[in-house]
């Protein structure tokens, strides 16, 4: 043993002093730990450890910046303390800064090796961080030290498995099965540990020995999980080799569950016949199995529908006809969405159209249809009415689906005025029209859903949802109001607080298209805060599931948070906001003019009039609330420690939530910073596979304006291999050879020759921009996103504004395909590059899309809509799904 | 129609949230989704469409705190289907799945829940479709001081 060095050895009135502080730390009673540590301190004030203990005591109190400084200070003088660094340790770990935690618990550990509490930490930093090679060393260690604890043995095996060492998490588990001794019988974690042991062989590719372990442990019982059991031995058995075996199995899971459809599909499987991918020469036999399967389980409908899918049109009318009847006479709203997959085939299309056309008008005259089957449950005819009415909603949806919106509303209309009171009704005729581009009316439409059933919170969201759509964001924000709690700071508060990417993403969308970019980034932001949380979220699992022996969710959790920022909402938000850092780039004034013309007079004082209101509420809930303890707190321990909290003020070592000092999002708007701001935002993504080729542009747009030439150039690589003809690629590719070209200086090798190489397999030909991009439109002459791509395009290369117009008015030519949203998206261009000739381009749409309100001036839209609280400002509707 | 019932994976966990979010006034942060499953791996059920979308779920646990002589319990914390997804029975599916993996799993004996007084569909849910019937009312169960019923479904 090292003799103790002479700074921190202690008389044996302050040793004595110094154990009873670690006592006091480690039962949380701060006050007199703070009392103690300052005895001692009196004597030595230079006792790093005593520092460091006061300074950890101070954190927990809530004096984190005091607290921190003894710390260092603390470190400082005792460099080669494990104590020191295991505090300076536990507090980086508190402030969430994993990586300088674990640095902290390596040094602690190499002056206290063997401590198994710092052991412990350190390999859940290692497993936070993902740092495989480091973890199987922690745990092995841990292991060696304390071999008794069974969750040791676990934690190897898991360690050896994240590290890709199948081999040995094996051996780690055979030796520990061995080992066993006394297993109480019907035990879950020692079932959820034997099939963990399955799953390592398995995916270590040793079937027979993972299905003769299943299967032994699964007839002794000491597997209790049936389902898994089950789920387990099929797809084993189908991996070993397609047959009998494999069949039975997936047949005992049907008939266990009969409504999960991946059994049919390993069913199917087990006989050579892939239900994804059927040949026309396995049709008649599938359908066959497919119709014993039915009959077997009657009360399920996924045989029967798997049925509609597999059948070749010729047997497809009295299938459907069968299985339509039955949906509209039980009243089933989602029966259209459930047969719009058939629409793939034209004339599976036509035979549904045919069939439910002739339905509704045998039951306008009220009659039921003639070839109605006996199957079908006992029918009436008072039963006329209910059917009708969801045979108009299910046709309103097919002719909407099929762009014959007229026809969808008028059916709507009719079914309207015969039961006014059917909420779905009034959902989908907001959906038709905003289709059809009249977000207002659509909102209004799925208001009136909403008053038709206050109690439902499904149409009270897509009601704010919808209202938020239209740019109606105040009036969205009374309605989601009436279901959040009532205690919130604000509704928007309480959604934000419940995680509700939801609402943060449309919210944040509704002021990207008014122009409200500081409100619309503090939206984006808040989202990126909902996934920093999420991935934080798995920490304090690293022990817990290893206590509690829950191993293989354990693990999928851990894929599933590698995935995490990979969800489309954070995407989307990540996307939004580059897209506005990126215009705030290119354009410096835009964040003053965003602020100056952001905020009408009316405007700031409804704000003012919020900010008041939710002062208030504060206030009175300082006053008047008592304490109450959330009944539904997450982890056990949140609430002793919430207890302790109150009791002892501790305030535990997480940094807890300060002020909002950027309520409005001004800061992030006027950020000197912009770029670097979204690349933080767009790099948690730049190493997972997304098929998303927005993304892919926007991480140009960004990379290309913070001069990284090579990232930027692999993002167009990406891009090009998801879509290879985008509009948004062909102008970047346009501008990087522009930008490139233009160059003082090329790029040194190595960079500059993969630059060089990624440019040439990007673009074909060794032609001049100007005709490359005449090309492309050529190409591409009958598709409006591409002429917009085209136009915008000429107009990085310096073309002339009549000629770029020119391209531009071309979307309006009869024969191209414009969508609304491109024509929107042709409005927006015009308008930004101050086109004289916007508002010819606007009259045109108008008239062309007849139905739709978007075109429409402020005036002609207060005609239509007056009254409103919040008078819609027509800048860019949100069209699509 | 053809939804798909199944057990919860750990990625379904932002679609559920969303779902109940979307659905019901109760809402949790993710955490409190992970507790369930990573103590209660083989409880939670949700109710899937053909295109991968969460419709449906339910969220449910055993009884950590058994009073002295009870008897091991489920609990059902969360369930509910999206309201364009109704009348496929799929509530009752999902319950059914999630009662069997109480009773072969953890033995429980029976399963427990709180609804709100004044949540008549809900409550009409529990009792009509899926056999539960009321014990006792909770007073004050709720953050906002409204009362529960606490209702129960015998699993033997």
């Amino acid at each position: 043993m090292t003799p103790t060095p002479a700074k921190r050895a202690l008389p044996s009135k302050e040793s004595t002093l110094f154990r009873e502080l670690l006592n006091l730390y480690e039962t949380r009673q701060l006050k007199k730990g703070q009392k103690t540590a300052d005895q001692i301190l009196k004597k030595f004030p230079e006792h790093g450890e005593t520092l460091c203990m006061k300074g950890l005591i101070l954190t927990h109190m809530g004096k984190r910046e005091e607290g921190l400084e003894l710390v260092k200070k603390g470190v400082r003088l005792d460099l080669t303390s494990h104590i020191v660094w295991h505090v300076f340790g536990l507090i980086q770990k508190g402030e969430k800064n994993y990586e300088e935690a674990l640095k902290s618990y390596t040094q602690a550990l190499r002056f206290d090796k063997d401590n198994l509490n710092i052991l412990r930490d350190a390999a859940h930093l290692q497993t936070q961080l993902r740092l495989h090679d480091g973890l199987v060393d922690t745990r092995f260690l841990l292991l060696k030290l304390r071999p008794n604890l069974r969750q040791n043995w676990i934690g190897l095996a898991l360690a050896y498995h994240l590290n890709g060492n199948l081999t040995e998490a094996n051996k780690v588990l055979e030796q520990y099965e061995r080992s066993l001794k006394n297993v109480p019988d019907y035990d879950p974690e020692q079932s959820d540990l034997l099939l963990y042991h399955v799953r390592v062989l398995e995916e270590r590719g040793d079937l027979p020995e993972a299905l003769t372990l299943l299967d032994t442990n699964a007839k002794s019982r000491a597997i209790v999980d049936r389902v898994a059991v089950m789920e387990t031995r099929a797809r084993i058995l189908s991996k070993q080799e397609p047959g009998t075996d494999a069949e039975q199995a997936w047949r005992a899971l049907i008939e266990r569950n009969p409504d999960n459809t991946s059994y049919y599909y390993g069913f199917f499987s087990s006989k050579n016949t892939d239900l994804g991918a059927l040949t026309d020469a396995d049709r008649p036999n599938t359908l066959h199995l497919l119709r014993e399967l039915s009959l077997q389980n009657p009360r399920t409908l996924t045989p029967k529908r798997l049925e509609l899918t597999v059948a070749p049109v010729g047997d497809f009318k009295p299938l459907v006809n069968m299985y339509l009847l039955q949906g509209l006479n039980k009243g089933i709203p989602s029966l259209f969405v459930d047969l719009k997959p058939l629409y793939h085939d034209n004339q599976k299309l036509a035979v549904v159209e045919e069939l439910v056309e002739g339905y509704r008008q045998v039951l306008e005259e009220g009659r039921l249809p003639d070839e109605f089957p006996d199957a079908v449950a006992a029918i009436s005819d008072s039963d006329v009415p209910t059917m009708y009415l969801w045979t108009l909603y299910f046709l309103a949806q097919h002719f909407s689906h099929t762009n014959r919106h007229s026809r969808a509303l008028s059916l709507l209309s009719t079914a309207i005025s015969h039961t006014p009171t059917l909420p779905e009704l009034h959902t989908l005729r907001g959906r038709v029209l905003k289709r059809l581009g009249d977000p207002y009316g659509a909102s209004a439409a799925v208001n009136e859903a909403r008053l038709l059933d206050g109690q439902d919170r499904f149409l009270n969201t897509k009601s704010a949802k919808y209202k938020l759509r239209a740019g109606l964001v105040e009036e969205a924000s009374d309605i989601f109001g009436l279901f959040t709690k009532k205690d919130a700071v604000s509704p928007g508060a309480d959604l934000e607080e419940m995680q509700s990417l939801l609402y943060l993403t449309e919210e944040g969308d509704a002021h990207r298209r008014q122009g409200k970019l500081h409100h619309a980034l503090k939206k984006y932001h808040a989202v990126r805060k909902v996934f920093e949380e999420f991935e934080d979220d798995q920490f304090d699992f690293h022990g817990y599931s290893l206590r509690k022996f829950t191993i293989n969710i354990y693990l999928n959790l851990l894929s599933w948070e590698d995935q995490l920022w990979s969800h489309p909402a954070y995407i989307h938000s990540a996307v939004s906001a580059s897209q506005i850092y990126v215009r705030l780039f290119d354009s410096p004034s835009l964040a003053n003019d965003v602020l100056s013309t952001g905020l009408s007079a009316e405007e700031e004082k409804k704000a003012k009039k919020k900010a008041r209101k939710a002062q208030q509420k504060q206030e009175e809930l300082k006053k008047g609330k008592p304490f109450t303890v959330n009944r539904r707190s997450p982890l056990k321990h949140a609430v002793a420690a919430a207890a302790a909290a109150a009791s002892n003020e501790d305030k535990g070592l997480e940094l807890t939530p300060t002020k909002d000092e950027d309520p409005d999002g001004i800061k992030l708007l006027t950020s000197p910073e912009p770029l670097e701001r979204a690349w933080k935002l767009l790099s948690p993504l730049l190493r997972l596979p997304i098929n998303n080729i927005d993304l892919w542009i926007s991480i140009y747009d960004v990379a290309v304006r913070r001069g990284k030439y090579l990232q930027a150039v692999r993002a167009l690589s990406h891009a090009k291999a998801l879509d290879a003809d985008h509009p948004e690629l062909h102008v970047r590719y346009l501008h990087f050879q522009k930008l490139y070209g233009s160059l003082p200086l090329p790029p040194p090798a190595p960079v500059g020759t993969v630059i060089s190489n990624a440019m040439a397999t990007l673009a074909t030909d060794e032609m001049s921009s100007e005709a490359y991009n005449v090309q492309y439109l050529q190409r591409h002459s009958g598709n409006a996103g591409a002429v917009l791509g085209a136009a915008k395009a000429l107009q990085i290369l310096g073309g002339p504004r009549d000629e770029v117009e020119g391209i531009l008015f071309g979307v309006l030519n009869p024969g191209v395909d414009l969508p609304l949203k491109t024509a929107l998206d042709v409005w927006s261009f015009l308008k930004d590059t101050s086109s004289p000739r916007v508002n010819e381009f606007r009259l045109a749409c108008d008239e062309k899309f007849n139905l739709s309100t978007v075109f429409k001036t402020p005036d002609e839209l207060a005609v239509m809509y007056s009254q409103g609280p919040d008078t819609p400002i027509n800048t860019r509707a949100e069209i699509d799904d | 129609m053809s939804v798909t019932i199944r057990p919860a994976r750990a990625d379904d966990l932002t679609a559920m949230q969303a779902c109940n979010l979307q659905n019901l006034p109760e809402n949790y942060t993710m955490r409190y989704y992970l507790y369930h499953a990573m103590t209660w791996p083989s409880l939670s059920y949700v109710a899937e469409d053909s295109k991968g979308r969460i419709v449906g779920y339910v969220l449910a646990k055993m009884e950590e705190d058994l009073a002295p002589g009870d008897e091991p319990h489920g609990h059902l914390t969360s369930i509910s289907v999206l309201r364009s997804y109704r009348r496929l029975g799929l509530a009752k599916r999902l319950m059914l799945q999630s009662q069997d993996a109480m009773a072969s799993i953890y033995k429980a004996s029976y399963v427990s829940l709180h609804v709100r007084k004044s949540n008549r569909a809900a409550l009409s849910l529990y009792q009509d479709s899926l056999g539960f019937s009321v014990q006792d009312i909770e007073k004050k169960y709720y953050a906002d001081g409204e009362d529960a019923y606490a209702m129960r479904l015998s699993l033997k």
